[in-house]
């Protein structure tokens, strides 16, 4: 004789602003009817950092798991002590997620899940039996988005930014074939860009003296965490688009069209313990022998066959969803 | 017995129906109603009995039937038929292109394609496909063969296996498997595969695209609880109608597919679910532009070609037939010809072979991508097209001598609506003229130009123009370019009467096919341009004195000469008699060649009929004129040239036995000359197989013969149709009888049998003695025996006539009623013969096991016994028997026997009247 307890939002997508109360319902299923002391909703918002490898040095990285930052902590009592009666019961709730008396306004970061920093939003009800009983809980993460009256007032006209690759913009070695022969691609790209738009922008071959392979934009974080008095940064790859697939025309335009994943995106914050910033890489694959010889390497390793520009990229939540 | 008087002169005037005028032909088309009325009346009036004309439609009611179909019409909705054509346009699209590129059995496919060797080691590859994007091993560089059939299977089970994930609510499995198919679409490597690879590959990302729509759709429609909250027309909903949930999925999807690496595959999907941007935003024709721009990253021209095509066809998908995209798209196929031509000049010899055959492998792309252009274009959107393609520099200035790729070219001649090619043909031209890349042939270019010309000859403007410029470009070309491009044009010479023109063409054409064996090509060109030219002129002395034909046609061998031998042969038959020698021998020679190219052949076989047919209609339709002799001549020669040609020998036959009749009806002397004829005809016929055929040319020539004065011949065409006769059984045994035939042939020979003057020598009952010996050792039905006898019966009867029928039109020969006048012998021989075969007629109707046969049998002799016979004492009982079995067999109220007995009275009230003398 078990009882099952489900905890449902009352949005499919989970995605709560922090003004806005979240709402729901309990469901027990029971075969019996079940006394308890209370039904309480706890809701836990936290910033999780690691330190795994990146800047930190190797006793740094001994720590492992700092201490998490708390954003929300919270126990709302649903229900006073009572009974609840055998088969499906639901109890509808609302709690408000902004406690009002406190101003945490800032502390609310939108969920955001990367390789040293995450931030997570759970809720969990636990129906409270006493000794005897085992304690009925359910635990469901919601997502959270910045609120509307928090938002940037500015209006966000996507702000693009010029960019030249040449043989002469690369910071690391080339083929000697490259750098004779040159090549150079333009285009545009944008910097700032809305979390609910795609990064958007165009390119343009423009002369190449080596065929080219491949173009691919890397969308990278860029996680920093405080360590003591340290920063300690990570860049990691976030997700890869290739726009070109093999040697294409010059001087014909390609567009940029990177939708931003979600949960691994959130606007760009930056907070007094941590931040959480976004880059946006243009990498040219060359078609070389020496490609074939060094297969399946990290992407963002700069090697001869390859030309790159790397851009800040700024994720910022917009009013409306411009489409 | 006693047979019965007949005055034949009395009866067939009491019996003829009057004879009136008729102003109008019964079987001509239009309705003549008040006329059939008429007849239909007198019909009535003349007797009490029903009757059914069989030419005469059932009353029915046509009218209803095209009601039916109007209803039909206006009930189906017009959006959902272009949707529906659209769909059948494409499924025949897909096959036509898969059936276009010869595929070798074996596909070779690289390791980027372990989707489709994933059958053999699905263990291992289950665990690392964990990953929505996860690129395959590229390390792995060996290439794996598999036959094409495996290929082809194997996606039909990746089909199958995304399906049943989607359906047991799997849905991030099918994306995974989708995306894995998609992949495969980026090996261009299989070359003449990827069409098929292509159709294979769309149709499962097609089915994905379809179950995505109809989830978002029903999230869309319905509430979770399943209550119907809003209802979204497929022809005319915006996003706003769209619910937020709905969206968010639907967004989902897309950032889904965002996330493949791959740029293909991320193409091809969002392609797939293309049509739910409907769902999200109002003017989804806009990201059709991203989609086409996004395809320019795809370096590789094949795999490029076929992913426009995929826009195109998902494109049709929207309510909104923008062509914007499609146009962008053209435009960078353009750029990709090009460049795939100027490659060809800077690389090595080899290299540019191969370019060939990856230009073809593209062209269903730009086809159907035109095509969906075009499709019903305005003449106002036309132009805009022509401009934004850069054919047309502006509105104003039309063809502005700016070179196109020739391919695109091509294809958009071919869309083109027929009036924009008429009005501006002389511009196109030469658009082709300064259009001359490597990517398609020039001349065919020319050559469709010729041919949408032709669609509407009459609209054209600038006739002379457009012909002089073609006939200037076509005199340099070699002889199968200049048979192709001329062919397409010909049409228009001809219809504009441009004989210097056509005199120019036929000598070019003479002057280049001379010394020269005709390939395959320039032949069935050739074939064209002649019966382009046999069915112009209606005339054939016409045509053959044109300058250059008869060589040109002396020029041609094989099926395609057979053919245009054909045509000629058919049109000089068509308009009545032959009468010209020159052109009988011009057309003999022709029947001769095509016989000569026929008879290697089996000549039984269902495609020689035509020819035979032919030859045999040309023999047939041949006239000499008063030139009797030399008519024959011809025959004679005719069996000597197309001997096994059997029809053809029937024809001859039929032809001197013509020639023989029309040769006494001059009333000269002509005896000699009928002779012949009928040695001519009585030598052919034993070489016609059947010889129930042969009976009836036999029985045909001895009634020549009979009608010549000729009376031994006629005996012995009699025996010899007799002997046939004898034969046939024996010969044809095994087959079923053809009893009708075999009932009718005889028939008419007993009826022959009144005219000839019996033999007194042999005995004047020899020949229906012969015919009995035959009824009675053969195994024929009881059915055609008893009509048999019916049939020497009647003989009989009308030979005792003392006035026959008829007679031999010929003063010489005497008919048997005066060479057996008087003579006392005569009737009783007669009637013991009818004696002897009525009663073979009453046991043989015995024998007859159904009884309904067995019921019309009998009342067939009975009638046959009342009008041959005199009903008294010893035929009566005879007549009751029989009328008594039809009874037992038939129902009381059928017609047959009603009449029968009313007919039997009739006469028998007659018969008892006068007494008369018996025997």
């Amino acid at each position: 004789m078990s009882a099952k307890i489900e905890l449902l939002l009352s949005r499919p997508n989970r995605i709560y602003r922090p003004s806005e109360p979240l709402e729901g319902k309990i469901v027990v299923k029971s075969a019996s009817s079940i006394s308890h002391y209370g039904i309480r909703i706890a809701l836990n918002g936290s910033v999780t950092l690691q330190v795994r490898g990146g800047s930190a040095g190797v006793i740094e990285s001994l720590y492992g798991v700092l201490k998490p930052i708390t954003i929300l902590n919270r126990i709302i009592e649903i229900k006073p002590s009572g009974k609840i009666v055998s088969g499906t019961t639901e109890i509808p709730f609302s709690v408000t997620l902004r406690n009002p008396k406190e101003d945490n306004l800032e502390r609310f970061y939108e969920t955001f899940h990367g390789t040293d920093i995450s931030i997570q939003y759970l809720a969990t009800v636990d129906i409270m039996r006493g000794y005897l009983h085992k304690s009925l809980s359910a635990t469901v993460e919601f997502i959270v988005e910045s609120d509307k009256a928090d938002l940037l007032n500015q209006p966000v006209s996507p702000e693009m930014v010029i960019f030249y690759i040449t043989q002469d913009t690369q910071r690391h070695p080339i083929l000697p074939e490259l750098k004779s022969g040159g090549f150079r691609i333009t285009g545009r790209i944008s910097t700032q860009c809305p979390m609910l738009e795609p990064l958007g922008g165009e390119l343009t071959v423009e002369a190449s003296a080596l065929p080219i392979c491949s173009i691919d934009i890397h969308l990278l974080r860029v996680e920093s965490v405080l360590l003591g008095e340290k920063i300690i940064t990570e860049t990691s790859l976030i997700q890869t688009t290739q726009i070109a697939d093999g040697d294409v025309c010059r001087n014909m335009t390609l567009p940029i069209y990177v939708i931003l994943p979600r949960l691994l995106t959130c606007p760009t914050v930056l907070a007094g313990p941590f931040s959480i910033e976004f880059k946006v890489a243009i990498v040219i694959n060359f078609q070389s022998e020496l490609s074939r010889l060094h297969p399946k390497l990290d992407p963002l390793t700069p090697r001869l066959w390859m030309a790159m520009e790397t851009l800040p990229l700024e994720l910022v939540r917009t009013r409306i969803k411009s489409q | 017995m006693e047979f019965r008087p007949r005055n034949y002169i009395a009866a067939d005037q009491s019996h003829a129906l009057p004879r009136s005028r008729a102003d109008i032909h019964p079987l001509s088309s239009p309705s003549p109603q008040p006329i059939l009325r008429q007849v239909d009346d007198s019909a009535e009036n003349r007797t009490t009995e029903e009757f059914f004309d069989p030419l005469r439609a059932p009353d029915s009611n046509p009218s209803v039937e095209i009601v039916d179909e109007n209803d039909f019409e206006r009930s189906s909705n017009g959006i959902d038929d272009s949707v529906q054509v659209q769909m059948k346009e494409w499924t025949s699209f897909k096959r036509l292109l898969m059936q276009r590129f010869p595929v070798s059995k074996t596909i070779s496919v690289s390791s980027m394609s372990n989707t489709i060797l994933r059958s053999e080691k699905a263990h291992e590859k289950s665990s690392s496909s964990t990953h929505l994007d996860d690129p395959q091993k590229s390390s792995e560089e060996s290439t794996n063969v598999i036959t094409r059939q495996e290929y082809v299977s194997r996606l039909h089970e990746l089909k199958d296996e995304i399906n049943r994930a989607w359906h047991s609510e799997d849905r991030v499995k099918s994306l995974k498997l989708s995306i894995k198919v998609a992949r495969l679409l980026m090996d261009t490597s299989v070359l003449n595969f990827y069409p098929t690879l292509f159709v294979l590959v769309t149709d499962v990302l097609d089915m994905l695209g379809d179950m995505v729509w109809e989830r978002i759709r029903q999230k869309a429609e319905f509430a979770e609880d399943g209550a119907r909250f809003c209802s979204l027309r497929a022809e005319n909903f915006g996003a706003s109608d769209v619910p937020t949930d709905a969206k968010e999925t639907c967004y989902n999807w897309f950032c889904k597919v965002g996330t493949i690496r791959e740029l293909l595959p991320r193409i091809y999907l969002e392609l797939a679910i293309f049509p739910c941007w409907r769902f999200l935003i109002e003017q989804p024709a806009e990201s059709l532009q991203r989609l086409v721009m996004m395809t320019r990253g795809l370096a590789d021209p094949l795999a490029s070609a076929y992913c426009r095509l995929y826009i195109a066809h998902r494109a049709q998908k929207l309510p909104s037939h923008d062509t914007a995209h499609l146009i962008t798209c053209v435009n960078d196929i353009k750029l990709i010809f090009t460049r795939i031509s100027s490659t060809k000049e800077t690389a090595h010899g080899g290299f540019a072979d191969s370019k060939r055959p990856l230009v073809s492998l593209m062209e269903p792309s730009v086809e159907f991508i035109m095509k969906c252009i075009l499709n019903d274009a305005s003449p106002k959107r036309v132009n805009r097209v022509l401009v934004e393609l850069g054919i047309w520099r502006s509105q104003e200035e039309l063809f502005g001598g700016l070179p196109c790729v020739s391919i695109v070219l091509h294809h958009l001649l071919k869309e083109l609506p027929t009036d924009v090619v008429c009005s501006h043909a002389v511009d196109i031209l030469h658009l082709i003229k300064c259009s001359n890349d490597n990517s398609y042939d020039q001349y065919l270019n020319y050559r469709l130009v010729g041919l949408r010309l032709s669609e509407q000859i009459s609209q054209i403007a600038t006739v002379d123009a457009i012909i002089n410029e073609v006939i200037q470009v076509v005199s340099e070309y070699g002889l199968d370019e200049y048979l192709k491009v001329v062919d397409a044009y010909l049409d228009i010479v001809l219809q504009n009467q441009m004989d210097d023109h056509l005199k120019t063409i036929l000598e070019c054409i003479s002057k280049l096919a001379s010394d020269k064996v005709l390939a395959e090509d320039e032949l069935s060109s050739l074939q064209s341009i002649l019966v382009k030219l046999l069915s112009h002129f209606k005339d054939l002395e016409h045509l053959f004195s044109l300058n250059h034909f008869l060589p040109i046609l002396d020029m041609m061998h094989g099926s395609s000469r057979s053919i245009v031998n054909m045509h000629i042969l058919d049109m000089a038959t068509r308009n009545g008699y032959i009468h010209d020698p020159t052109t009988i021998q011009l057309l003999f020679e022709i029947s001769q060649a095509l016989h000569s190219d026929t008879d290697l052949v089996n000549m039984k076989h269902d495609d020689n009929q035509q020819q035979a047919r032919l030859i045999s209609r040309f023999v047939r339709m041949v006239d000499h004129g008063a030139a009797y002799e030399q008519h024959l001549a011809f025959l004679v020669e005719c069996r000597g040239a197309f001997g096994n040609i059997i029809e053809l020998k029937e024809i001859l036959v039929h032809s001197s036995n013509c020639l023989a009749t029309k040769a006494l009806k001059d009333g000269k002397n002509h005896n000699d000359f009928v002779k012949s004829c009928i040695a001519f005809s009585e030598v052919t016929i034993p070489s016609i197989p059947g010889h129930i055929k042969q009976l009836n040319l036999y029985l045909e020539t001895a009634e020549v013969a009979l009608l010549g004065g000729l009376v031994s011949h006629s005996d012995g065409l009699i025996d010899s149709a007799i002997s046939c006769l004898q034969s046939s059984d024996s010969m044809e045994g095994s087959r079923t009888v053809d009893s009708d035939g075999t009932l009718s042939s005889i028939r008419k020979l007993c009826s022959l049998l009144i005219m000839v003057p019996g033999n007194t020598e042999v005995g004047i009952l020899h020949i229906p003695k012969s015919i009995l010996s035959i009824i009675h050792s053969r195994s024929w039905s009881p059915r055609l025996r008893a009509r048999l006898f019916c049939a020497i019966i009647s003989l009989s009867a009308t030979l005792s006539q003392e006035r026959l029928p008829y007679h031999a039109d010929h003063p010489e020969i005497m008919g048997n009623d005066l060479l057996f006048f008087g003579d006392s012998s005569y009737v009783p021989e007669l009637l013991s013969l009818t004696e002897s075969v009525l009663q073979n007629l009453v046991d043989i109707i015995e024998q007859e096991s159904s009884r309904a046969a067995r019921g019309s049998m009998s009342l067939e002799a009975c009638n046959c016994i009342a009008s041959s016979l005199k009903i008294n004492e010893h035929v009566l009982p005879i007549c009751s028997k029989l009328l008594e079995t039809a009874k037992s067999c038939l129902n009381a109220n059928d017609k047959y026997l009603t009449s029968t007995i009313s007919f039997l009275d009739k006469n028998l009230h007659a018969a008892t009247v006068p007494s008369s003398i018996a025997i």
